[in-house]
């Protein structure tokens, strides 16, 4: 009996121990570049310890203003366009799944067959079309490109996610508001959208996850420096031709990531189970 | 019957779809170019003329800070001489550059005013998305010295103009070498066999802490390198150096790496794309490098102001037959679909040939090409300036004729250089084979451009 | 009636099987509206106007020539791109298995109940969050390099490394794929989620029938999380082909050194945006739709030999 007990104890501390180790060899280089955000340039490189013996936070403050513009610039550009992205998704995946899961009507198969290959896209494939189209509709240099299609519900794996979750809601529930007069909007918004709750936030969350990270797009389409957003700035930090200050371009770097690390403090719940559930059959 | 209908409306679908898509394929630049929008701008016999309303101009360059407060210093001097022309200024780095101005000018979105490279000139210029600056009248190219006019030519039509001219040779870490307890051979006759000695004496007297040079590696020195073998680089729009000459070039970045003259190749490949304040000989670690005339003075400043001064490089040739050239630093161009070339070639002039933004602007393009220029800000430039200046002074009095500017199609020519020099120096390839493998690589691209 | 009327009267006529699939044409219009024009305008049409770009020589800047097979016959002689699908598929090959295993193995770990599962969830989330941003791959960058926080730690045990392994040919793309397996947060809580729904009952029944935990694992666990794994593994290679930033940011756009960390969407945007070849690059980018669908299409079909489900 205490035998037992002993043993579960220790294999519960060498459990414990393998797993703190784990995270601390994985989070270490996130942790050592925060901690490099908050030393003078010079003492970075050949410094691997993650002791904080300096809390230098000109780097900051110099990094801020290292490109021509306040960084801060950048944070809202790019928090203009994730706004802008998760709205359209919230709303048009939406209305999408409705249709797909609830409705019947002609050319359903197919189409729900073609967003479903839509998901696996590659969108080298589209880009220079897309890029032709939104020149001609003096568009490009704006941040039209990187939202519109959130608007129309091109992120088709969304609309499957909404759609398995949707697949878990009773149709007795559309019945009997339809019983009740209800037409489909209603139905729609009222009875369906509140239930859907788990299924949107783990599309906002994801959206403002990718759209946050996304470079290509944000490279291609924003050509006026006061439109880059932060992973567009980010990059110019590492430009060959001009000074390398890899203390400023530290601390930039951890800006950029702090509102995904608030994202995930704050939306953690909702973005494990969205994962989760989209792993569900 | 319901399948007729499904069949006709899918077909049609498709139809419409297909017809967009070859729409969009077809549309590249199409549309003609407009009179300017606003203002009264019209066409005469002597090109456009300047419009009297509001104008707003928009121009693109690449460079680091330094270069976009001077420009944008310049851009005000601009708009205060001309009050009713407003210039807008893009700007980002190298690498980005290129991908932005070929979409943006596919999506006929190209900016008014942009600075051109060499790599890329016969690119756009060929792909008639450049203006004729001949045609416009507001642009004055008298100042400038005729051939260096004649590297904005593509096929005869003044694409481009030159901002800057830079001569290419070896800048040496003085007091590097003094530390060191050595001195340079003379490098007025030096040979590439005693280059090869001194580098390799330098990486041995340091015991490991520095080492002599590292390879060329880029089109500037490959067509020094071929004109020193009595060949050119492109002849008529085609490769035109031999594989041996070529081989010759690869192999001495081979000799290098192995005799330790040079960092060991993965090392090379490193610190091929670092900031200049990180590179080997701003840090000391190397104290010969090959530079253009124009950029000791930002190495000087990143090494910490040590002490550079300018070399010309080897050549195995004794009678010193020219081989030498002015590469322009860098082009103003005009779109070809811009709404106000007449607004945008003045901008181009007052860039080049007015004195206050030559004061301005200094020579962090370069030396600038007006001549002119250059006597106004003599006054005013920095020690090495002054050094870069009397070297490019002392190559104008050996130069050829300038060689063809790089061909459409090969606008990669310095990123395949590096990628080769590459696979022969971690011996992927040896430098025969990889000569070979470079001529039919960079003749493929040209051919398939055209 | 015979059997054969009483059939013929209440079979569904084709009038009538039509309206009950087609009862909401309108609402779906409506509820499906953006969707219909975002896939007609933005990809649909896109997508064929590419697949006509690829039989042409398009530059971006003058109007695209007909070339016929061309693009496809060079994709034959091209060694680069046969570098780059050398280079990305052993990405996937070795980096979508080996992150998968690392998911697998945390989660079994993680399963089996600990205190503090949550802060080891999160923990382990955490560079899955961060992996695509541009700030990881410069970061990635810089701790590889040869002065890099990497060769520092080897100093720690006695490994004495001045190399950088960024910029070794041969230990390249080891980075980038360690880069991947880094991320493996993300798998890690969808087999979580689906350890969860194994019944307990399974595991005290066999334990019951002396089974070890090995033999738990292989009998119990694995065939019921097999669904799982599948779905795992194809979104894995569908996202791993289409790899960018990281490549991108690490090689500094060159794919190199010497090509070894060319992936294949690199060279695309290499052969497009680099060089103007807006053709060719079409074309490489169908190939691309190619591989991936066959591969998809392969793991769905080779799934039902291996799959388990349930139902």
């Amino acid at each position: 009996m205490r035998n037992s007990r002993v043993r579960t104890r220790i294999s519960s501390t060498t459990r414990h121990v393998f797993m703190i180790l784990a995270v601390v060899v994985l989070l270490y280089p996130v942790l050592w570049m925060i901690v490099s955000s908050l030393r003078p340039d010079g003492h970075i490189f050949n410094n691997p310890s993650l002791v904080l013996n300096t809390f230098d936070v000109s780097n900051y403050t110099h990094g801020w203003n290292a490109l021509g513009r306040p960084f801060g610039v950048y944070l809202l550009n790019s928090a203009i366009i994730v706004l802008g992205a998760v709205t359209g998704n919230l709303i048009t995946c939406a209305m999408a799944a409705y249709a797909f899961a609830r409705l019947r009507f002609r050319f359903q198969r197919p189409a729900f067959a073609a967003m479903l290959l839509t998901i696996m896209l590659p969108i080298h494939v589209v880009v220079v079309p897309q890029y032709v189209i939104f020149a001609h509709l003096h568009m490009v240099n704006s941040f039209w490109p990187l939202i519109l299609p959130k608007f129309l519900a091109t992120d088709a794996f969304f609309i499957f996610l909404m759609v398995q979750f949707l697949r878990g809601l009773p149709r007795e529930l559309d019945e009997a508001a339809r019983i009740d007069g209800a037409g489909h909007w209603r139905i729609f918004g009222q009875i369906l959208l509140p239930l859907m709750m788990p299924a949107l936030a783990t599309t906002a969350i994801f959206t403002f996850l990718w759209t946050w990270n996304d470079f290509f797009s944000q490279l291609i389409y924003l050509t006026d420096p006061n439109l880059y957003t932060v992973p567009v700035a980010l990059r110019s930090f590492i430009d060959a031709q001009g000074k390398s200050s890899y203390g400023s371009m530290f601390a930039m770097s951890v800006v950029s990531i702090v509102p995904l690390l608030l994202l995930f403090a704050f939306g953690q719940k909702y973005l494990i189970r969205g994962i989760a559930t989209t792993g569900g059959k | 019957m319901r399948s007729t209908v499904l069949s006709r409306r899918s077909f049609a679908i498709a139809a419409v779809s297909l017809v967009a898509a070859l729409g969009l394929a077809a549309c590249g630049t199409q549309n003609p170019p407009s009179a300017s929008s606003t203002g009264a701008g019209g066409t005469t016999d002597t090109g456009p003329t300047l419009s009297s309303g509001d104008v707003t101009l928009r121009v693109n360059w690449w460079g680091g800070d330094a270069r976009v407060e001077g420009t944008n210093q310049a851009i005000e001097a601009f708009q205060a001489k001309y009050p009713n022309i407003h210039v807008t200024g893009e700007f980002s780095d190298w690498n980005g550059y290129w991908d932005k101005l070929a979409t943006s000018v596919a999506g006929g979105n190209a900016p008014d005013v942009v600075q051109m490279d060499e790599l890329y000139l016969a690119s756009y210029a060929q792909r008639d998305t450049l203006y004729d600056l001949s045609k416009l009248s507001q642009v004055d190219t008298s100042q400038l010295d005729p051939s260096v006019v004649g590297l904005g030519k593509s096929n005869g039509t003044l694409n481009a103009l030159p901002i800057s001219t830079t001569g290419f040779g070896i800048v040496v870490n003085d007091d590097a070498l003094a530390q060191l307890g050595l001195t340079l051979p003379d490098t007025d006759t030096w040979t590439w066999d005693d280059l090869s000695a001194f580098a390799k004496k330098i990486s041995d007297a340091s015991g490991g802490s520095a080492v002599g040079i590292s390879p060329m590696s880029n089109g500037y020195s490959l067509r020094l390198w071929a004109r020193q073998h009595g060949e050119e680089l492109f002849t008529d729009g085609k490769v035109s150096i031999s594989p041996e000459a070529l081989a010759g070039y690869f192999q001495l970045a081979v000799d290098w790496t192995k005799s330790g003259a040079a960092a060991s190749a993965s090392h090379q490949a490193e610190v091929a794309s670092v900031a200049l304040d990180q590179s080997d000989i701003a840090t000391g670690k190397q104290v010969l490098s090959f530079i253009q005339a124009t950029q000791i003075t930002a190495y000087s400043a990143a090494a910490g102001g040590a002490k550079f001064s300018l070399v010309p490089i080897p050549t195995d040739d004794a009678n010193k037959a020219p081989y030498g050239y002015l590469k322009p630093g860098m082009y103003w161009a005009v779109s070809a679909k811009s709404e106000h070339p007449a607004e945008a070639a003045l901008f181009v002039n007052f860039m080049i040939n007015d004195l206050d933004a030559g004061r301005i602007l200094g020579t962090e393009r370069g030396i600038p090409s007006n001549p002119k220029v250059v006597d106004a800000i003599s006054g005013s430039l920095s020690a090495t300036e002054k050094v870069a200046v009397d070297f490019d002074a002392k190559v104008a009095e050996h130069i050829g004729d300038a060689p063809e500017i790089t061909p459409n199609g090969a606008s990669a020519l310095d990123s395949t250089i590096a990628r080769y020099l590459q696979e022969v120096t971690f011996e992927q390839l040896t430098p025969a084979d990889a000569s070979k493998a470079f001529i039919a690589e960079i003749q493929g691209s040209i051919d398939s451009a055209s | 009636m015979s059997l054969a009327e009483l059939q013929r009267a209440t079979r569904r006529t084709p009038k009538v099987a039509a309206k009950a699939n087609t009862r909401d044409n309108k609402a779906a219009l409506q509820f499906l509206g953006p969707w219909i024009i975002g896939f007609f305008g933005l990809t649909l049409g896109p997508m064929l106007a590419s697949l006509v770009l690829s039989f042409t020589d398009y530059n971006l800047l003058q109007n695209a020539k007909f070339v016929g097979l061309d693009n496809f016959a060079h994709m034959l002689t091209d060694t680069r791109l046969h570098q780059s699908i050398k280079v990305t598929f052993t990405y996937v090959l070795v980096g979508v298995p080996s992150q998968l295993l690392v998911a697998l193995f945390l989660a079994l770990v993680l399963d089996r109940g600990i205190r503090g599962l949550t802060f080891y969830r999160s923990a382990f989330y955490l560079p899955s969050l961060l992996g695509s941003s541009v700030a990881i791959a410069v970061l990635w960058r810089l701790v590889f390099g040869g002065q890099g926080l990497f060769n520092d730690i080897l100093g720690w045990f006695g490994v004495s490394a001045a190399t950088s392994w960024i910029a070794d040919p041969s230990t390249a793309l080891w980075t980038i794929i360690l880069l991947h397996v880094w991320t493996f947060g993300s798998p890690m809580i969808i087999f979580l989620a689906g350890l969860r729904q194994i019944p307990r009952e399974y595991y005290e029944a066999a334990s019951c029938d002396g089974a070890t935990i090995w033999r738990q694992f292989r009998h119990i666990t694995l065939p019921l999380l097999t669904p799982i794994i599948f779905f795992n593994l194809v979104l894995a290679i569908i996202g791993s082909f289409q790899a960018f930033t990281q490549a991108f940011v690490v090689s500094n756009g060159t794919g190199g050194p010497t090509d070894s960390t060319l992936f294949y969407t690199l060279y695309l945007y290499q052969q497009g945006f680099g060089e103007f070849r807006m053709g060719y690059a079409s074309a490489l980018a169908w190939l691309l739709v190619i591989i991936v669908g066959a591969l998809t299409a392969v793991n769905f079909w080779a799934s039902k030999y291996w799959v388990h489900y349930d139902d």
